[in-house]
């Protein structure tokens, strides 16, 4: 009788209190006011990266149109702090698009983004003396979807540049001094002109070496294919190779394969990372959230693996997002279906491999909650940033949540 | 001319060969964008037809080499719908009648196109009429049109 009713408790208390979660959210805090009439926010750069953190701060990018057009703002807050800065207006005149972030030492900040078909990049100081670096455009050509890592002060941004009829990704390393960036480096990462379509970039340093992911068209079908730099800092990259599968099986008189988009990467552990991308292999299901571990001592990635769980295989997965510590500490967050609106939902890597999957309190039930990003701070807090929604097409909130690490 | 002389079990192959290896729309319609497809719906008073693929999508080849081929379904697809392509892993953007922008693969979200490809009519609005899910025959398109034509002219009756 007591083990009947052990499982009724058990199967009826949520989700989240039996997975033994690692981090306890804090209610969820809109980042900026609503502005009057409409306004839609996004979160939809390359590679995820809509929030860094800082040593003293986490510090948010996004695109909203609250003035009728399409721009750029940055919003920041103290660790601790209950809300954050009033948004800075980062973009110039034009439609700005895609904004990517991340985090650099003595609390700056580099930003990059779409404008006029080209890809700008502004430096942002926060802390006691907030400051602005000047827009600078570090695409050639035209060039869109651009991505950004760093390390203390040496930053990369790669984004997809027009090559006649294709994108190909381009890496480009900066020194940054004060809130300028000192241009070091400018390559293609894959040194073979372009056969078809290289889009939407994402990149991580590990061991200082630059390790790049992005969708490929050139078997005619979207693939994700990665290269590392040769040497820290040379900008010399290994033959590109195609990091998510073929599934086996599969050779349908039609097409070419099976669809995958939006990769994120992240750094794991000392001389790991791990790729996340939407993966349309199981093909009457749509998409579900795959990844594979890159292992900096062969310099290559390992076998895929199914990040979510089985429970979301007949829902719609999207939007992966990445964040991984120097202790091995990896989770994914992406926008799921399965419980009939869209929740934010996270997985963690676990010594058996996945976790179950666990809708962010926060961030799930009413609404429609997308868009994640995700990153961690260097005492393994994990803050996250997302849109919602009230209804498809609807209007926007920006919204953020801090999860206090609980077990270390 | 020379066509009319090729033996008729020769066709479908140079019609293989004539069609892109991966599947885009298919040749020969008046495909547009999604959000031009709704402003010329709007102006011309025709419901929209809106294919969503994939690149490299079989399914989409199929239905493209088998049944888009049919000089019958061209014609009534491109006299009674304003075409518009989406490729539900594009990065293109769209403006749509609220104003927002987004991306062609959001688009596909927002229609649900979990699988492709995926083909739906819809008013001047963008509101769904009528769906149809996977690989079609050149009659499933007929009818499909059938369908739609006799329930656009009975709205039409006073």
């Amino acid at each position: 009788m007591m083990r009947v009713l052990g499982v009724l408790v058990l199967t009826c208390l949520p989700l989240q209190t039996v997975l033994a979660a690692g981090w306890s959210f804090d209610k969820a805090i809109e980042v900026t006011p609503q502005p009057a009439g409409k306004v839609f926010h996004h979160l939809d750069g390359a590679g995820r990266r809509n929030i860094a953190a800082g040593d003293k701060g986490v510090a948010l990018a996004w695109e909203d149109d609250r003035d009728g057009t399409p721009r750029i703002y940055f919003a920041y807050k103290a660790y601790g702090g209950d809300r954050f800065t009033t948004e800075q207006r980062i973009s110039g005149e034009e439609e700005a698009y895609e904004p990517g972030l991340t985090a650099l030492s003595d609390e700056r900040f580099a930003l990059v983004w779409e404008e006029q078909g080209a890809i700008w990049l502004r430096l942002v100081r926060f802390g006691d003396s907030p400051a602005l670096g000047p827009r600078i455009r570090i695409s050639h050509e035209q060039g869109a979807q651009a991505t950004l890592t760093s390390e203390g002060d040496r930053l990369f941004v790669l984004w997809s540049e027009r090559e006649g009829r294709y994108g190909r990704i381009r890496s480009r390393s900066f020194r940054v001094q004060g809130l300028d960036p000192l241009p070091q480096s400018d390559c293609p990462v894959d040194a073979a002109a372009p056969t078809d379509e290289q889009l939407y970039p994402a990149a991580t340093l590990v061991r200082g070496r630059l390790v790049v992911a992005w969708e490929d068209r050139r078997p005619k079908h979207t693939i994700i294919m990665a290269a590392a730099e040769k040497a820290p800092g040379a900008c010399l990259f290994s033959e590109p190779a195609r990091i998510s599968e073929k599934p086996e099986g599969r050779n349908l008189p039609y097409g070419t394969g099976h669809g995958v988009s939006r990769v994120a990467i992240d750094c794991v552990g000392e001389d790991k990372a791990f790729a996340a991308w939407a993966d349309k292999r199981s093909f009457r299901n749509g998409y579900d959230i795959w990844g594979a571990y890159y292992d900096d001592d062969s310099r290559s990635f390992g076998k895929n693996e199914r990040v979510q769980d089985d429970f979301g295989g007949l829902s719609k997965q999207r939007h992966a997002a990445v964040a991984g510590l120097a202790d091995g500490e990896l989770v994914v967050a992406w926008d799921d279906e399965r419980e009939g609106n869209t929740d934010l939902m996270l997985s963690w890597r676990e010594m058996e491999g996945w976790s179950d999957d666990w809708p962010l309190p926060v961030a799930s039930g009413s609404g429609l909650q997308g868009s994640p990003s995700i990153v961690f701070d260097h005492a393994g807090n994990l803050h996250a940033t997302w849109v919602e929604r009230q209804a498809a097409g609807g209007t926007t909130r920006l919204l953020y949540a801090f999860g206090r690490v609980e077990k270390r | 001319m020379m066509l009319k002389r090729l033996p008729a079990c020769l066709l479908p192959i140079l019609l293989t060969l004539l069609n892109p290896l991966w599947a885009d729309a298919p040749d020969g319609y008046p495909f547009l964008p999604f959000d031009e497809a709704m402003n010329q719906s709007q102006a011309e008073g025709k419901p929209m037809f809106v294919y969503f693929g994939r690149y490299g999508c079989g399914y989409c080849e199929k239905t493209n080499r088998e049944a888009f081929v049919d000089p019958e379904v061209k014609r009534r697809y491109t006299d009674h719908y304003v075409l518009a392509y989406v490729d539900a892993e594009s990065g293109r953007r769209l403006r749509l009648p609220s104003g927002e922008r987004i991306p062609e693969r959001e688009l596909g979200t927002r229609y649900n196109a979990l699988v492709t490809p995926i083909f739906t009519f819809m008013n001047a609005e963008g509101d769904p009429l009528y769906r149809m899910v996977g690989v079609q025959r050149i009659e499933d398109l007929i009818e499909a049109d059938d369908k739609i034509q006799a329930s656009l002219s009975q709205a039409e009756r006073p």
